[in-house]
């Protein structure tokens, strides 16, 4: 399990539940700084603020993560869909003020990455360290039979 | 029904029982005096063919057939006796009296009947004109009444949104363009052509239903509801329905015992692509139902208002943005549809391809057809 990173600012950092049928959720939670004034209260800091510090390590500590809105069904159907293959993903939710720089910050990840250049929509799904894509990206990918092997590849699935 | 003859009343024929015999009264105000055989023999026979005749015609038609010859020579109009009248002393004069009386009656009645038959055709015909004027409006700001909405009861009711309308116009002629290709396909293989020509058809076909894809996308846009309710589908289509449109997983198993002989190879690929599919459809699925949930919990809050209309509204506005999520998923689901067609499509030869897009358009051209075999059903109504 991971531990929880604060980020450079200190004004935000990611705090871990791990929920009970074993997906690993991470929620944003807007804590004051330690040594500074607080900060206000929305969370438009939560993706953006400490660099690429925690984004990156959760993308690259992973091997399947799944990056989506608060309550969105779409991402819950990139979750089952994971899920019914025998995968755990590892979820982070986003609040929709922190959406923007969340994208920005996705993007630099892939594009580092490598792999086939994307717009980051939500849900973005990682696997192995590179964006794979949203839902439709995913489903094209498993249709094609390409899915499964790349998460044995990226070590999500053992058979 | 009229007799048309010379000053006569033309009385329309009503179904009603205003009898051949009363209406003969009206016209026997003028022409009585002129022709009373006949009008005797137009009762008589009346009085034998409609049986329901009021007293007053039966009475009188009983009355004139001892008064036949005297018919021509009383005025009906003036109760003044003739002089072959004043022989009958006053027994007759009552009856006569009286009948006269009736016929009166009668012909009011029937004045009476005509008026508000007439009264009823114009304002029939006002609201006619009225009713094309309003379509002619609607026609001019692109609204599309009637065509292919089948046995829904939509007609001229309901809000008739313009992207439905265009949608349903569209999908008429898709659905005539698929008949039109899977005679071609049929032919093509029954006649054995070239490879080259298979492959032709087959790729008119895979972007046929391309097409279908688009148009469904841009109206999903316009009313997802619609699209979702599969209205614009025909009722045995609509009892297949899965988020707006067919199930990829049945259509494959519709589609491969008609592909034999495969290869080990193929029957491998197209068994995972129905794994596959099944597994997307499910997730699919339990988004939905994770939709309807969260919609529930949204609008199942605070009963008694407590919480003020400010809330209220908040919920609303919540809401709304999860029925819009409603067109995401109909836009996957068919994406999903697309996709697995074009997985056969590499999995297959070009001949099995061509042989799986006839077996799928004679399928669905199958479906509706017992759909309307179904709609014309004898049947009694509820």
């Amino acid at each position: 399990m991971q531990q929880a990173i604060p980020c450079n600012g200190g004004r935000t950092w990611f705090a871990q539940t791990a929920a009970s049928n074993g997906v690993v959720h991470m929620a944003v939670n807007d804590r004051p700084s330690v040594d500074g004034p607080s900060t206000s209260s929305s969370s438009s800091d939560a993706g953006g603020g400490g660099g690429g510090g925690g984004m990156v390590r959760l993308v690259a500590e992973n091997p399947v993560l799944v990056v989506g809105r608060r309550g969105c069904c779409m991402c819950h159907v990139v979750k089952r869909l994971l899920l019914g293959l025998g995968v755990n993903p590892a979820v982070f939710e986003v609040a929709e003020d922190a959406e923007a720089a969340l994208v920005a910050e996705l993007a630099e990840i892939a594009a580092a990455a490598g792999g086939v250049q994307q717009q980051v929509l939500f849900p973005a799904v990682f696997i192995g360290g590179r964006l794979v894509g949203g839902l439709d990206r995913l489903m094209a990918v498993h249709i094609s039979g390409d899915l499964v092997p790349i998460l044995k590849e990226a070590g999500a699935l053992w058979l | 029904m009229s007799q048309g003859q010379a000053g006569a009343s033309h009385v329309i024929s009503s179904p009603n029982s205003m009898s051949s015999a009363s209406a003969q009264f009206a016209t026997s105000r003028r022409i009585g005096i002129y022709e009373p055989n006949r009008q005797i023999s137009m009762w008589g026979d009346s009085f034998k063919a409609d049986s329901s005749q009021n007293t007053g015609a039966s009475t009188i038609v009983e009355a004139d057939a001892k008064h036949d010859n005297r018919l021509g020579d009383i005025p009906l109009e003036s109760p003044g006796p003739s002089k072959k009248y004043d022989q009958e002393a006053n027994k007759p004069a009552d009856k006569v009296l009286r009948r006269l009386a009736q016929n009166r009656e009668a012909a009011r009645k029937s004045r009476l009947r005509k008026k508000a038959y007439v009264q009823q055709l114009e304002s029939s015909r006002l609201k006619l004109s009225q009713l094309e004027q309003e379509l002619e409006h609607a026609k001019q700001q692109g609204v599309y009444v009637g065509g292919h909405l089948g046995d829904s009861s939509l007609g001229l009711s309901g809000t008739v949104n313009s992207g439905v309308a265009a949608f349903e116009m569209e999908y008429g002629h898709w659905v005539e363009e698929q008949n039109r290709q899977t005679g071609e396909l049929r032919a093509a293989l029954q006649a054995h052509v070239s490879d080259i020509e298979l492959r032709m058809l087959v790729e008119s076909g895979m972007s046929h239903y391309d097409n279908l894809f688009h148009i469904k996308a841009i109206a999903a846009k316009s009313d997802v509801f619609y699209l979702m309710s599969g209205m614009w589908k025909t009722p045995a289509e609509r009892f297949f329905l899965w988020i707006g449109g067919f199930r990829p997983s049945e259509l494959l198993k519709v589609l491969s015992p008609q592909l034999e002989p495969l290869t080990e190879q193929q029957v491998v690929a197209v068994c995972n692509l129905q794994q596959s599919s099944q597994q997307a459809e499910d997730a699919l699925s339990q988004g939905m139902d994770k939709l309807q949930q969260t919609l529930a919990e949204t609008l199942t809050s605070d009963p008694l208002g407590a919480s003020g209309v400010a809330t209220y509204m908040g919920q609303m506005a919540n809401a709304m943005g999860k029925l819009e999520g409603l067109v995401n998923f109909v836009n996957q689901a068919d994406h999903l549809r697309q996709q697995t067609l074009q997985q056969m499509y590499k999995i297959l030869t070009t001949r099995q391809a061509a042989r799986g897009l006839l077996v799928l358009g004679d399928y669905f051209q199958r479906l509706r057809a017992l759909s309307s075999l179904w709609t014309a059903r004898p049947h009694e109504p509820a």
